[in-house]
């Protein structure tokens, strides 16, 4: 690992004694019932290049967006330099001295680089040296921003930021899809901006690179501040135990007897599968019987390899088998076709929210011809029988959509059931669903496998691993990076394969 | 540096290559609307000045109900009200304009354009303060412009002066061989029209309201006003169609089936004119170039001795296949690239 940058010397080692440049007190933001953030403190010294970590959901990004201008907090103080800002909208950020590159670039697709850079106010020949400091000295300012690569149009947007010369310059996950060298780039024009008496507020996944170029480290979790440490010798493990608070006793469920699962017939295997920028040869079987845990932060290949599993994308190299057979899914109805059936995490992809109950449940049987015609006595059988396993809550039954979170997605397991299945696909199926419904999916699902279904089971909480599943893979940059049985799996161990640190992996 | 070093490259694939790919769709409708002019000068016995007067002024209305529509379609909306806004311009300059001198008329005619333009803006930001889509305002507007319309003029009448029918045809009668000021009276709001669209910043900010609404917030931009801003404008080139019909007829007509045709021929234009209906993506000038093809097939069709009922049937069947062509050439172009 490359020596850390050296801190400017004018401005003195501990940087927690020199004046902050941002200090946020007390911001809190709900969407409905959902709290994003609770009450979240963040000071930036002048000069230091600042992390802000925390797991998926625990408030990183609405903070980010607060700050940014883009939503408004429902309370607390934002103050640069000393004096309060208002932030109504990212120009009045901007003008505040707080510029944004976001994980989506905010540029226009349909117009030119040229075009994008003027209507920010930037006359091309004041971003050129800018460009070149981010390794785009050759860009066309002619180029339609829609035909351009993703890590270009990031550096372009890293390039923009600079030109605006900001006091705070916050980068939101910048380095999720850059190339090694070019994220080398980006922390040089970090250690710059910080030489210049300027701050950084860098959020990002990767440990490696917090404990590599930044001075001190914000944690958040669940919506609050619960630490901003000096990430040094022994910084990671410090670093993740803060995001995971103390360590969480989990309620052990029943004892299962998960013995000879690895032994049943091989339902799902993925051999050096690949598909283009997103995953990188993934290798895993799934058995018959068995629940296979996924986890991975944000941005690791999961999303693609849910899609291509359910058919909604090709892949472009490696093997996929179903029940030993070769598996390539022209679409999602092929996909289905095969028994390979998605639950995903947003709900109402799934439904069709004005649609009555029944025939939510029902929609699987639709694409059979031979059903066309004798549906409706059998399907009220089928779709009843359901209802009552499930113990779906069927008093707002005339429109799906006025069902709650919970019901609505035991809807979209049990239409599942109503029209069988070989595979079924999990992604984050309980994600802003109540307790109680949770635990009535786990039990779900546990019995679906005792019954021979295999389940692939994607979630952003670590903690339901060792509820549901026998065994849990960890993606990282678009590969299984570590596989374990999910009985003996504890969150540090996880947490620490997710964020790509090797050492956890022994 | 892979994804870096094949833009750097792209750069030597040449200027002027991209520059016709980019404006691609502009230049093949000119290009289709030269050829049909051409057909229509082979057609008729004798094509001279007269012909080209009459169809410079006789497609005025069409064209600029398409710039109209093209300016609130880049900036993402639609204004299914244009047609009435024409229109109501036209009954509410023929009732004012009857009898008066060029100099008020024209005084007129500055007023008309005035009030359709503040008019429209209120319809924008109706539009971005309330949320409502853009086609549900639009469509109960088009139907208020029109009752408007019938309000002010129940029955066809008015009149204007001579001096403005010459602005807008070329003649004090209507009728004539001179072409020039029909086709300035398009070219000069239109010139200054796209090169504000095209070169300014407020101008670029209705492409960006249009393309991607939420990229232009992050940017800083202020999207609601460029909204209210294309509305504003598109009102101002419906009351000029307006205008322009009351100097070709000299009189006011408020029939709706005006209106609900102005519309419907605008939004065929957009399309035909490389408009993406999604916003952000095309130009006035091909929307022009599309209004006036649109408009020349009837006379094409007359001189064929075909029914020019027939015209509508073909000008449906133009759109599609314009749209499939180009969608096979879209598809061509990424194999390659």
């Amino acid at each position: 690992m490359p020596p850390r940058h050296p801190a400017p010397p004018h401005l003195g080692t501990d940087v927690s004694q020199r004046p902050p440049l941002l200090e946020a007190r007390g911001i809190a933001k709900r969407y409905g019932s959902v709290v994003a953030l609770r009450s979240a403190d963040l000071t930036v010294a002048a000069g230091e290049v600042h992390a802000l970590l925390g797991a998926n959901g625990a408030g990183k990004s609405t903070l980010v967006k607060i700050l940014a201008g883009v939503i408004p907090a429902d309370a607390g103080t934002v103050r640069v330099d000393g004096a309060q800002v208002a932030l109504r909208s990212p120009a009045e950020a901007m003008r505040a001295g707080l510029a944004t590159v976001f994980q989506d670039p905010a540029l226009i697709p349909d117009l030119t680089v040229e075009h994008n850079l003027r209507l920010s106010g930037l006359e091309p020949e004041r971003i050129r040296p800018w460009l070149a400091r981010v390794g785009l000295a050759g860009l066309d300012l002619g180029a339609v921003v829609r035909e351009l690569p993703l890590p270009v149009l990031r550096l372009l947007d890293l390039a923009r930021a600079l030109a605006h010369e900001p006091r705070l310059l916050m980068l939101d996950e910048i380095t999720a899809a850059l190339p090694a060298d070019q994220a080398e780039r980006v922390f040089s024009v970090m250690a710059d901006w910080r030489a210049g008496g300027r701050s950084v507020l860098f959020i990002t996944h990767r440990l490696a690179e917090v404990l590599r170029v930044c001075d001190r480290a914000t944690v958040l979790r669940d919506g609050r501040h619960v630490a901003t440490l000096v990430p040094g010798e022994g910084g990671e493990s410090r670093l993740v135990e803060a995001m995971l608070g103390e360590v969480a006793a989990v309620t052990a469920g029943p004892a299962r007897a998960r013995e000879g699962r690895t032994e049943a017939p091989v339902a799902l295997e993925a051999r050096s599968l690949t598909s283009r920028g997103s995953l990188r040869g993934v290798s895993f079987r799934l058995h018959r019987g068995e629940v296979l845990g996924l986890v991975a932060l944000e941005g690791q290949g999961q999303d693609r390899l849910f899609e291509v599993l359910s058919g909604a994308r090709p892949y472009d190299g490696g093997e996929l088998l179903v029940d030993g057979r070769p598996f390539r899914p022209r679409s999602p109805f092929d996909a289905i076709r095969h028994g390979v059936v998605l639950v995903p995490a947003d709900r109402l992809q799934a439904l069709l929210p004005q649609r009555p109950v029944r025939e939510n449940l029902a929609a699987a049987l639709y694409n059979r011809v031979a059903r066309w015609f004798s549906l409706l006595r059998d399907e009220e059988d089928r779709v009843r029988r359901v209802v009552e396993r499930l113990a779906i809550d069927v008093r707002a039954q005339r429109q799906a959509r006025r069902l709650s979170g919970g019901n609505q997605q035991k809807l979209v397991v049990g239409r599942w059931l109503v029209g069988g299945f070989r595979v079924l696909l999990c992604f984050d199926p309980t994600r802003g669903i109540d307790i109680q419904t949770k635990e009535q999916i786990y039990g779900l699902l546990r019995e679906l496998a005792d019954e021979g279904a295999a389940v692939l089971y994607y979630t952003s909480e670590l903690q339901e691993i060792p509820l549901i599943c026998d065994r849990v893979l960890v993606m990282y940059g678009g590969t299984v990076v570590h596989e374990q049985e999910a009985a003996t799996a504890d969150e540090a161990t996880l947490l620490n394969a997710a964020h790509g640190l090797q050492e956890a992996a022994v | 540096m892979g994804a870096v070093g094949q833009v750097v490259a792209g750069r030597l694939g040449g200027e002027w290559r991209r520059l016709v790919r980019r404006h691609g769709w502009t230049v093949g409708v000119w290009g289709l609307l030269v050829l049909l002019l051409l057909w229509y000068a082979a057609l008729i016995p004798r094509f001279g000045p007269f012909a080209i007067a009459s169809i410079a002024k006789n497609s005025l209305p069409t064209a600029y109900l398409a710039v109209s529509q093209a300016v609130v379609v880049i900036a993402g909306g639609i204004d299914l009200a244009v047609g009435s806004m024409m229109v109501l311009a036209n009954c509410v300059s023929a009732l004012l304009m009857e009898g008066q001198s060029f100099g008020t008329t024209v005084l007129i005619a500055v007023g008309v354009v005035a009030g359709a333009t503040l008019l429209n803006a209120l319809v924008g930001w109706v539009i971005v303060t309330s949320r409502i889509p853009d086609i549900i305002v639009t469509l109960a507007t088009l139907f208020v412009f029109g009752g408007a319309a019938l309000m002010v003029l129940p029955s066809p009448g008015g009149g204007t002066s001579g001096g403005l029918r010459f602005v807008f045809t070329g003649s004090t009668s209507g009728v004539g061989s001179n072409y020039w000021p029909s086709l300035v009276a398009l070219a000069v709001p239109l010139a200054v029209l796209a090169a504000w669209l095209g070169r300014t910043r407020t101008g670029l900010s209705l492409y960006a309201a249009g393309s991607d609404p939420n990229a232009a917030y992050l940017s800083g931009l202020n999207t609601r006003r460029a909204k209210v801003l294309a509305y504003a404008i598109g009102g101002a080139f419906a009351a000029l169609a307006g205008l322009a019909v009351t100097a070709i007829t000299a009189t006011g007509d408020p029939k709706f089936a005006n209106a609900a045709n102005g519309t419907l021929n605008s939004v065929a234009a957009v399309v035909l004119g490389g408009v993406a209906l999604t916003g952000g993506v095309g130009s006035v000038i091909g929307a022009v170039a599309a209004g006036v093809v649109l408009f020349i097939l009837k006379p094409i069709l007359t001189a064929m001795a075909i029914d020019p009922n027939t015209a509508q049937v073909i000008q449906g069947l133009l759109i599609i296949g314009v749209m499939m062509v180009a969608g096979l050439l879209e598809l061509r172009r990424r194999r390659a690239g």
